[in-house]
């Protein structure tokens, strides 16, 4: 609409005017362009930087178990043409599925506590408190993921350690992963609890915006079959936000992938698989802070440009699950 | 059998199946609001834990000595943080808006989707993978060291998408009859946008600009390897000096082992989420009250 | 060392287009700042050292942090700090890039070898390289087992999986147990290093950080672990277990005022000028395995002479046996102070900073 009235305006402005528009339109182009060179630069000096990590690690690094910087204290040597520590290899199947899996659980915790709770908000809670009580839940979100990562330790690790996990281990320790010994605390439930928390307020609040999106007049018609409340919404609106939900669900997924600190604090920082549910473990992104100090001491710079290579992963790994995400929130908005 | 007897059978019948259908869409609603409740224990546990912990060690001597080793005051965190935050919503302000305005002014442009799509791909690239790429870049690739610029423009990538998007849809909740106004008015597309349309919609961009503060402030992972740790004030140099920031004295300090050291992470941690959250909650009254104005 | 090779190799075009004024900016150092990054064992000592000193000298600012021995020998290497801490010297390859860099010690330090094991902890359980090695390989894997035993008769030892717990970050402890491992156990296959590739072994834990570690043995019982000796007071208050280790001799020996000055004696002699030399598995009837020089990591070669002279003093008050190597500062860290004939060499390097 505006273009088409701009441009017949453009044609009785003075010169002075359509210079200024035109460094207006050129320099707000040039300012846009920034975001597309930001995401583009990323993947460029991240590949860079990890690309001798690539070339040397090749395609064991995403099967294979063992992250061994090799001897710090040995003369260096070449292998295909590059300059390693004698023994190094480099292997992160173990991060692979230790970021997999706790964002997996944390989803799991945090899609039905998030919808239910949505539903509360917007059917339950009356108009005129809905925000305030909206707040309570949202307020997660402003909370600092370092903060997440303190409570974690001085009352998640604790309490669930001592209390929870033996209990649980006890009761349901017949199903595979569930059972053995249930360490200090530090591992893969904890980080999986502690996301959850992170990931709901993303769920709740895009719910429950979708759920006040609904057309009035299906759930009218719910009421006047006789349905309860309840059953409008289960029935009625609940489907009818489907795929908003799968939407919000990746789009949380990816925040849990890429959390750092707060999973740095509650993992245990494992090198390892956990063998069940309460063992250590580490994730990517919190391996990139927990090793950058020794890979810094490997010579050959191998190490870094490994951790580097994770990096880059990482970024592939949120380039594609935003993707899918926002694209599917996009339909849902039109 | 006579008619009247089925005809009681079934009401009853009905009666029965309606009473269950009551308790089990009352149970559902228990459960619902259980969740909610969980919830919102699990914030007003955080905020109690951090309260607890934090209160004791509020004093003066915390906002006007810089820290000693591992004990000390948070001057130096606290005016770190403050620099970093105000650093990089200057570099991330300009640019957001400017990009939010191209998107709302450009909607049907294909550019304007590809850039919309990569704000909100951007929105969600894990932080960590940011400050990976400032260190590769700034720190030791252009030899800025560990310094407030570095962490500043880390922190600002992070933040521009954001701000890019608040103000695009504070732009396009605008009606569209006081673009046509403007137009018809025979006003430029420049006086248009910075004359009638941002003023009209102020409240908002700068709500987008307070929250990607909160943001910003709240942040760890992107500065551990720009912006490092020190002890002192900031000496108004941009790059080749570490600073202190708050969020780096809850995760380090936490894990000494020295009671000092965790009254500091505590105090930290309770100063940078009083202000994360006052600052968001107060951006969500202003919203609220915009929305209904 | 990472920084010019990708730098100048790969990036260089890409940067240059990147490169903003603001790279000229701050670009000369206040004279009087002076910087240290690094090692957390070596982090409580330096925060006990800087207030003490900068009081007496006003016009200088030192800087602490601890980042970890990596970032001590990656950021002075590269001339972002003055001063790397480290618990281990400087490798072979990287003396050859850095050839002006020295590898200064400050202090003694040992490592306690920890365990929990309940009706246990107080009677100093001993134990030995090959031992230490089979339980983090997982091969002994009960505290009753045949080999710990022997060692112990008397002992009361419950037939109870024992839970190896090692640092999962990067650390100077891991390099110096492994190292312990490496030199006294045939059996230990894994390199030593700040970070190892651990054999897998059922129910063991990676901590974080020495206080993760003496947090990871007070939570699981029948658990063992190696931990700085400057958290000695740590893992007394919480009750823990300290091994005796098998030394070279064949003695069981506690670190304490008599074996770690004992390990130091034998090794102090053997120092080189450079003083990069490893401490541990002593010769000795006395000595204790486990002990290591804290390093100060520092480039001989500084921008200018102020930095230079503030270097040099700082250094020299720190190891000086009335300034900072007094038992007022080493006592709460448990460090035992430079002996005669290392405070010297060491002095003789701090000589060689010039600006």
């Amino acid at each position: 609409m505006s273009e088409i009235v701009t441009t017949r305006i453009d044609q009785s402005l003075p010169a002075a005017g359509r210079a200024k528009r035109w460094v207006f339109r050129v320099g707000l182009g040039v300012v846009a362009l920034i975001i597309p060179l930001v995401l583009l630069g990323l993947l460029a000096f991240l590949t860079l930087q990890a690309w001798p990590a690539i070339q040397f690690n090749g395609f064991g690094f995403l099967v294979s178990n063992d992250w061994d910087l090799g001897s710090q204290y040995g003369t260096p040597v070449s292998v295909d043409g590059h300059q390693v520590l004698p023994g190094a290899s480099y292997g992160i199947l173990f991060l692979i599925f230790g970021t997999l899996a706790s964002s997996l659980l944390a989803v799991l915790f945090a899609l039905p506590a998030g919808v239910l709770s949505a539903m509360f908000i917007a059917e339950v809670v009356p108009q005129g408190a809905r925000d305030v009580v909206a707040a309570v839940v949202e307020l997660l979100a402003a909370v600092p993921s370092v903060v997440f990562g303190l409570w974690g330790y001085v009352v998640v690790i604790p309490v669930f350690s001592h209390y929870v996990y033996p209990l649980m281990a006890d009761v349901l320790g017949f199903i595979p992963g569930f059972g053995g010994p249930v360490g200090a605390g530090y591992g893969l439930l904890t980080a999986g609890v502690v996301l959850a928390l992170m990931v709901v307020p993303i769920i709740t609040a895009n719910v429950r915006e979708a759920i006040s999106a609904v057309s009035r007049g299906d759930v009218e018609a719910g009421f006047a079959l006789g349905a309860t409340r309840f059953e409008v919404v289960w029935k009625v609106v609940l489907p009818q936000v489907k795929t908003a939900i799968v939407g919000v669900t990746i789009l949380g997924l990816g925040r849990a992938l890429g959390e750092t600190m707060a999973v740095l604090m509650v993992s245990g920082n494992a090198l390892d698989i956990p063998s069940n549910i309460y063992s250590p473990f580490s994730t990517m992104a919190a391996f990139i802070v927990s090793q950058l100090d020794s890979a810094l001491q490997d010579p050959t710079g191998m190490a870094v440009d490994s951790l580097s290579e994770i990096g880059l992963m990482l970024l592939i790994l949120g380039i594609i699950v935003n993707s899918i995400a926002r694209l599917i929130m996009w339909r849902v908005r039109g | 059998m006579s008619s009247t007897v089925l005809q009681s059978r079934l009401e009853g019948m009905a009666r029965y199946r309606y009473h269950r259908r009551r308790i089990l869409s009352l149970l559902g609603w228990v459960v619902c609001g259980g969740f909610f409740v969980l919830l919102g224990f699990a914030l007003v546990d955080i905020l109690v834990e951090i309260a607890a912990g934090g209160f004791p060690a509020l004093n003066t001597k915390l906002f006007t000595e810089p820290t000693q080793g591992v004990s000390g005051g948070l001057a130096n965190a606290i005016e770190g943080t403050a620099l970093l935050t105000a650093g990089s919503v200057l570099i991330a302000g300009p640019i957001g808006i400017g990009t939010g305005i191209y998107m709302a002014e450009k909607q049907e442009r294909v550019f304007s989707r590809v850039v919309r799509f990569m704000a909100d791909v951007l929105v969600g690239i894990p932080s960590i993978v940011l400050g990976l790429f400032g260190y590769i870049t700034m720190v030791v690739g252009l030899g800025w060291h560990f310094s407030v610029l570095a962490g500043a423009i880390t922190l600002a990538i992070m933040i521009t998408p954001y701000i890019a998007r608040t103000t695009e849809l504070a732009l396009l909740a605008l009606p569209g009859s006081l673009r046509e106004a403007a137009y018809a008015l025979g006003a430029t597309e420049p006086v248009v946008v910075f004359r009638v349309l941002l003023p009209s919609c102020v409240g908002r961009v700068l709500t987008g600009l307070l929250l990607a503060m909160a943001l910003s402030m709240g942040e760890t992972a992107p500065l551990i390897y720009t912006v490092g740790w020190s002890n002192y004030t900031w000496n108004g140099h941009l790059t080749h000096e570490p600073l202190g920031y708050l969020t780096y004295v809850i995760w380090s300090f936490i894990n000494e082992p020295f009671e000092s050291a965790h009254q500091l992470a505590f105090a930290a941690a309770l100063l940078i989420t009083f202000f994360a959250l006052a600052i968001t909650l107060g951006s969500r009254l202003i919203l609220s009250r915009l929305d209904k104005s | 060392m990472f920084v010019k090779r990708t730098h100048r190799g790969r990036s260089a075009l890409l940067l240059a287009g990147v490169a903003l004024a603001a790279s000229s900016v701050g670009t000369a150092f206040a004279a009087t700042s002076l910087t240290e990054t690094g090692s957390s064992l070596l982090y409580p000592l330096f925060n006990l050292w800087v207030p003490a000193y900068t009081k007496k000298h006003e016009g200088v600012q030192i800087n602490t942090a601890a980042t970890g021995s990596g970032t001590g020998i990656a950021q002075s290497t590269q001339g972002i700090v003055q001063m790397g801490s480290s618990d281990a010297y400087l490798s072979g390859a990287q003396m050859k890039k850095h050839p002006s860099m020295l590898n200064i010690p400050v202090a003694i330090s040992s490592q306690m070898i920890n365990y929990n094991v309940p009706n246990a902890n107080s009677d100093h359980l001993k134990l030995s390289g090959p031992v230490l090695a089979d339980i983090y390989s997982g091969k002994i894997r009960y505290w009753d087992n045949k080999k710990i035993e022997s060692m112990n008769s008397g002992a009361h030892l419950p037939h109870k999986r024992i839970v190896p717990i090692h640092r999962a970050d990067g650390s100077g402890d891991t390099f110096l147990f492994t190292q312990f491992l490496t030199k006294s156990a045939n059996n230990w296959k894994a390199h030593y290093g700040t970070t190892v590739s651990w054999p897998s072994v059922q129910g063991a834990i990676g901590a974080t950080g020495n206080s993760g570690m003496v947090t990871a043995l007070q939570n699981n019982p029948y658990s063992i672990a190696y931990i700085g000796v400057s958290y000695k007071d740590q893992t007394d208050k919480a009750g823990l277990g300290e091994a005796k280790l098998k030394n070279k001799s064949g003695n069981y020996v506690l670190p304490n005022k008599q074996t770690v000055p004992a390990a130091a004696a034998q090794m102090v002699p053997k120092t080189p000028k450079s003083e990069r030399i490893s401490l541990i598995y002593a010769k000795g009837k006395q000595s204790y395995p486990i002990i290591n020089y804290e390093y100060v990591l520092v480039d001989s070669k500084q921008p200018n002479k102020e930095t230079a002279k503030e270097l040099k003093q700082f250094l020299t008050w720190a190891v000086s046996s009335d300034g900072g190597n007094s038992m007022e500062f080493l006592k709460p860290v448990h460090f035992m102070p430079l002996p005669a004939k290392a405070r010297q060499l060491t002095m003789s390097q701090i000589d060689k900073i010039h600006g």
